[in-house]
C-alpha cells in the first residue's frame, strides 16, 4: 500500500514537474522554421502603397502617412485541400496576428519609422497550393531626407524602408515584379498642400549587418514634386525686393558737372536700413524653412547676393560718394561717367545674377 | 562723314565686344553641349551594350541547362524509349525548381519530327506540331546541331537553348530545349543597372503562335502600334518613353526625354529570331537628368559670364572714352565758346586732373583766356 502511495507521489510530482518547467524556463514551442521546399533563399515579393499622406515635414525630415504592406510568399507546408470552393483562407487582425504567429512570417519590418504607428490593420490569405499573402495596413510617421539644393523646383522622394531582420539574403530576400510596382502606385489625386504625387519606384539596397552578412531590403520611394508658385510669395518676391534696396541708394544720388549732390550719410543709412531688412528676412525664412539655412540651395545664395550687394553699395557709397577717391585719382568727369554707367549695370548685373541663380535651380 | 564720335565711338566699340563674347561665349557652350553629348552618347553605347551581352548571357545558360539535361543517361534513355510519364516524373521536380529560382521558363522534348514529345511546364499539352512556329526545333532535328535564340513559343516569347538528342546507342531521338523568361532578366537589369525596360513582342507572331498566352497580356493598353508590351519593368514610366512613334520609329542612337521634370534616355532595341526575322523590341531608359543639369547649368552660367564681361569693358569703355576725353573736351570746347563771346570769367577747375592731353588744351585755353585779361 504504502509503496503504490509512493509511486502516486513520485507519477504526480513527475507531472507536476513537466507541467511547470517550461512555465519556470520560458521554455515554448520552437519558432516556425523558413519554408524549404524552393530551396534558399526564401523569396518575399513586396509592395508597399502609400495609401494616404497626411503630412509632409520638411523641417522634421519626416512624413505622416498610411501605408499598405504587402508580402506574398510560398510555404508548401501550408497547402491544404480545396474543398469548401472558397479560393482561399482568410484572417483578419486578431485571427490573423494568431494564425501568423503559429506559421512561419518573415521577419519584416519598416526600418525608418519614428515612434509607435497610430494604427496597425493585419490581413492575411493562404491558398490552397501553399502561397500565402499578408497585408499590413500602418499609420505612422516615416524619417524622409529632404534635399533643398533645388528649392523650389525640386522633386523628393517619400521613402518607406522595407527590411528583413533576423535572416540574411542568402535565406530570406525581398524582391518585386512588374505587378508589386503597379500595387505600390500612389494615387496621384492625393490633396498634398504644396506637393504633386508622382511615380513610385522599389530600389534594392542590402543592409549590411553582423560579421559582413547582408539583410534584405527594399526602399520603397514615392516621388513628389514641390508646387513651386507657393513658395513663391513668402520667400521669393521679399527676396528680389530686398536687392533692391542698395540699388535705390546708388540710384537715389545724383551728378551735377561731376560733383555728387547727396550727402553719403543719408545713403548710407538707405543701405543700413537694408541690411536690416534682409538680416530680419533671413531670420523668418530660417524660422520658417530651417532646412533651407542648412544647405546650399538657391535661398541661401540669393541671401548671400543680397549681402554681396548690401556690401558693394556701403563700399561704393564710401569711396565715391564720400571720399571721392576716384576723382582724385582720375577727375570728376571720370567719377560722373563711372557712376552714371553704375546707375544701369549694377542693376543689371544683379538682376541677371539672381535671375541665373533661379535659372540654375530649374534646370 | 557725318560722325558724331562721342555717341559713335562707344558704340562701336560696345557692338565689337558684344560680339566677341557672344562668339566665345557660344563657343564655349558648343564645346560643353558636345561634353555632355558625347557622356550621353557612352551611356547610351553602354546601355545597348549591358543589354545586348545580358540577353546573349540568358541564351548561353539556357544552352548550358539543355546540354546539361538532353545528356543525363537516365532522361536520353526514358526519351528514347518514349516513356512520357517516367521521363515527367524524372524531370518534373528538376523543372519546378528551374522555373522557381533560375527563371527557367519552358522545357520541352521534341520528337525527330518536331512534334511535341512532352512540355514539362505544361505536360497535359503534347503531340502538337511545332514545325510551323519554331524552324530552330526542326532546323536542329535536321542538322543535330545545337542552335540558341529568341523564340516565340507557344507560353510566349523566350530565350532558348536548344539541343539535338540521342539515346544510349548514339542514335538520334529528338531534340531538347529549355526556354529562358524574360522578365527575370529584365528585373535583374534593373536591380543591377538602375535600367528601366519594356519588351515589346510583333502582336502577329505573338498571337499566331503563342497561344497559350494569358489573357491579360494582349490587350488594347498593352498595344503600342504592331507591337504589344510584354512586360515591363515599370510600366507606369516606360509607357510614356516608349510611346507608339518611338517603337514604330526605331532610332539607332537613342533619344532623350523630360517626363515629370526628369529627362532620361531611351535606347530601342530591335530583337530578332535566329532566322534572322523581327522579333519584337527592347526599351531601354536611364536617368540623364544628372547630365542635363550639368549642361543647363553650364549654359545659364556661361550666359551669366558672358553678361558680366559684356557689361564690365561696355563701363571701361564708356569710362575710358567719355570720362578722361570726351567730357573734359566738351567742357574746355564750352569754355572756348564763352571766351569767344568774350566771356573770360570761367576758368577749367582742376587741370592737373585731366590726361595730359586734355591738360596742354586746358593749359592753352588758360594762356589765351589770361592774356586777353591783361590785353584789357
Amino acid at each position: 500500500m504504502a509503496t503504490s502511495a509512493m509511486r502516486f507521489i513520485q507519477v504526480t510530482l513527475l507531472a507536476a514537474v513537466f507541467v511547470t518547467l517550461p512555465a519556470v524556463t520560458g521554455f515554448s514551442e520552437p519558432a516556425p522554421s523558413l519554408p524549404l521546399a524552393g530551396g534558399l533563399p526564401v523569396i518575399v515579393r513586396t509592395g508597399l502603397r502609400f495609401e494616404q499622406i497626411a503630412a509632409i515635414d520638411e523641417n522634421d525630415g519626416s512624413c505622416t502617412a498610411t501605408v499598405d504592406l504587402r508580402l506574398r510568399w510560398t510555404d508548401a507546408r501550408l497547402a491544404y485541400p480545396k474543398e469548401d470552393g472558397s479560393a482561399f483562407q482568410s484572417f483578419k487582425d486578431a485571427a490573423a496576428e494568431a494564425r501568423l504567429a503559429a506559421m512561419w512570417t518573415p521577419k519584416v519590418e519598416l526600418a525608418n519609422t519614428i515612434g509607435s504607428p497610430a494604427f496597425r490593420a493585419t490581413s492575411l490569405r493562404i491558398y490552397p497550393d501553399g502561397r500565402v499573402e499578408s497585408m499590413q495596413r500602418t499609420s505612422t510617421k516615416f524619417t524622409t531626407t529632404f534635399d533643398p539644393q533645388r528649392f523650389p523646383f525640386d522633386q523628393q522622394k517619400l521613402a518607406a524602408e522595407v527590411t528583413v531582420r533576423g535572416e540574411d539574403q542568402d535565406r530570406v530576400a525581398l524582391d518585386y515584379h512588374q505587378d508589386d510596382l503597379v500595387f505600390s502606385e500612389a494615387n496621384s489625386s492625393q490633396d498634398l498642400d504644396r506637393w504633386e504625387v508622382g511615380l513610385t519606384n522599389i530600389r534594392r539596397e542590402p543592409l549590411p549587418g553582423l560579421y559582413g552578412a547582408l539583410h534584405s531590403r527594399l526602399w520603397v520611394e514615392l516621388q513628389i514634386r514641390r508646387r513651386f508658385t507657393m513658395a513663391m510669395a513668402p520667400i521669393f518676391i521679399p527676396l528680389f525686393a530686398s536687392l533692391l534696396i542698395p540699388l535705390m541708394a546708388i540710384y537715389m544720388n545724383r551728378v551735377e558737372d561731376g560733383e555728387f549732390q547727396i550727402e553719403a550719410f543719408e545713403l548710407s543709412n538707405i543701405v543700413i536700413g537694408g541690411l536690416f531688412a534682409v538680416i530680419a528676412l533671413n531670420f523668418t525664412v530660417n524660422s520658417a524653412y530651417p532646412m533651407l539655412g542648412d544647405a546650399d540651395n538657391t535661398v541661401t545664395r540669393l541671401f548671400g547676393l543680397n549681402y554681396l550687394v548690401l556690401g558693394v553699395a556701403a563700399a561704393l557709397i564710401i569711396t565715391l560718394f564720400r571720399f571721392n577717391l576716384v576723382q582724385r585719382a582720375c577727375g570728376k568727369y571720370v567719377q560722373e561717367q563711372l557712376y552714371l554707367s553704375l546707375v544701369w549695370a549694377g542693376p543689371l548685373l544683379v538682376l541677371a545674377t539672381a535671375v541665373a541663380l533661379l535659372l540654375v535651380a530649374m534646370a | 562723314m557725318n560722325l558724331i564720335f562721342r555717341r559713335s565711338a562707344p558704340k562701336i566699340l560696345i557692338c565689337i565686344v558684344v560680339l566677341v563674347v557672344v562668339t566665345l561665349a557660344f563657343l564655349s557652350n558648343r564645346l560643353f553641349h558636345n561634353l555632355t553629348n558625347a557622356v550621353e552618347q557612352n551611356q547610351f553605347d553602354l546601355m545597348r551594350t549591358i543589354a545586348r551581352s545580358s540577353l546573349k548571357a540568358a541564351e548561353d545558360r539556357a544552352m548550358a541547362r539543355t546540354e546539361m539535361v538532353g545528356n543525363l543517361p537516365s532522361v536520353r534513355d526514358l526519351f528514347a524509349r518514349r516513356d512520357r510519364e517516367r521521363l515527367l516524373a524524372e524531370c518534373g521536380p528538376m523543372f519546378e525548381i528551374q522555373k522557381t529560382k533560375y527563371g527557367v521558363d519552358q522545357m520541352q522534348f521534341h520528337l525527330p519530327t518536331a512534334v511535341s514529345f512532352l512540355r514539362l511546364h505544361a505536360p497535359a499539352q503534347h503531340g502538337d506540331d511545332l514545325s510551323k512556329f519554331r524552324p530552330m526545333v526542326v532546323a536542329v532535328n535536321a542538322d543535330r546541331v545545337a542552335r540558341k535564340g529568341m523564340v516565340i513559343a507557344r507560353t510566349g516569347p523566350a530565350i532558348f537553348g536548344v539541343v539535338p538528342m540521342v539515346d544510349l546507342a548514339g542514335e538520334h531521338a529528338g531534340s531538347l530545349d529549355v526556354g529562358m523568361d524574360f522578365n527575370p532578366i529584365l528585373d535583374g537589369l534593373k536591380a543591377t543597372y538602375q535600367l528601366e525596360l519594356a519588351l515589346f513582342i510583333a502582336e502577329e507572331p505573338l498571337r499566331r503562335f503563342a497561344t497559350g498566352l494569358p489573357g491579360e497580356v494582349l490587350t488594347e493598353e498593352n498595344r503600342r502600334g504592331k507591337f504589344i508590351k510584354f512586360h515591363s519593368t515599370h510600366w507606369a514610366l516606360m509607357k510614356d518613353l516608349a510611346t507608339e512613334a518611338d517603337v514604330m520609329n526605331v532610332a539607332d542612337d537613342g533619344f532623350t526625354r523630360k517626363l515629370r521634370g526628369i529627362t532620361y534616355g531611351v535606347l530601342v532595341l530591335p530583337l530578332r529570331d535566329p532566322a534572322g526575322e523581327p522579333l519584337g523590341l527592347l526599351a531601354v531608359a536611364k536617368d540623364f537628368s544628372a547630365s542635363r543639369a550639368a549642361s543647363g547649368r553650364s549654359l545659364v552660367w556661361q550666359s551669366l559670364l558672358a553678361l558680366f564681361a559684356i557689361v564690365v569693358l561696355a563701363v571701361a569703355i564708356i569710362v575710358v572714352l567719355r570720362g578722361f576725353l570726351l567730357r573734359p573736351m566738351q567742357v574746355i570746347t564750352e569754355r572756348f565758346a564763352s571766351l569767344a563771346g568774350g566771356d573770360r570769367s570761367r576758368p577749367i577747375e582742376q587741370p592737373e586732373t585731366l590726361c595730359q592731353e586734355m591738360r596742354d588744351l586746358a593749359a592753352t585755353y588758360e594762356r589765351l583766356r589770361i592774356s586777353d585779361e591783361k590785353e584789357r
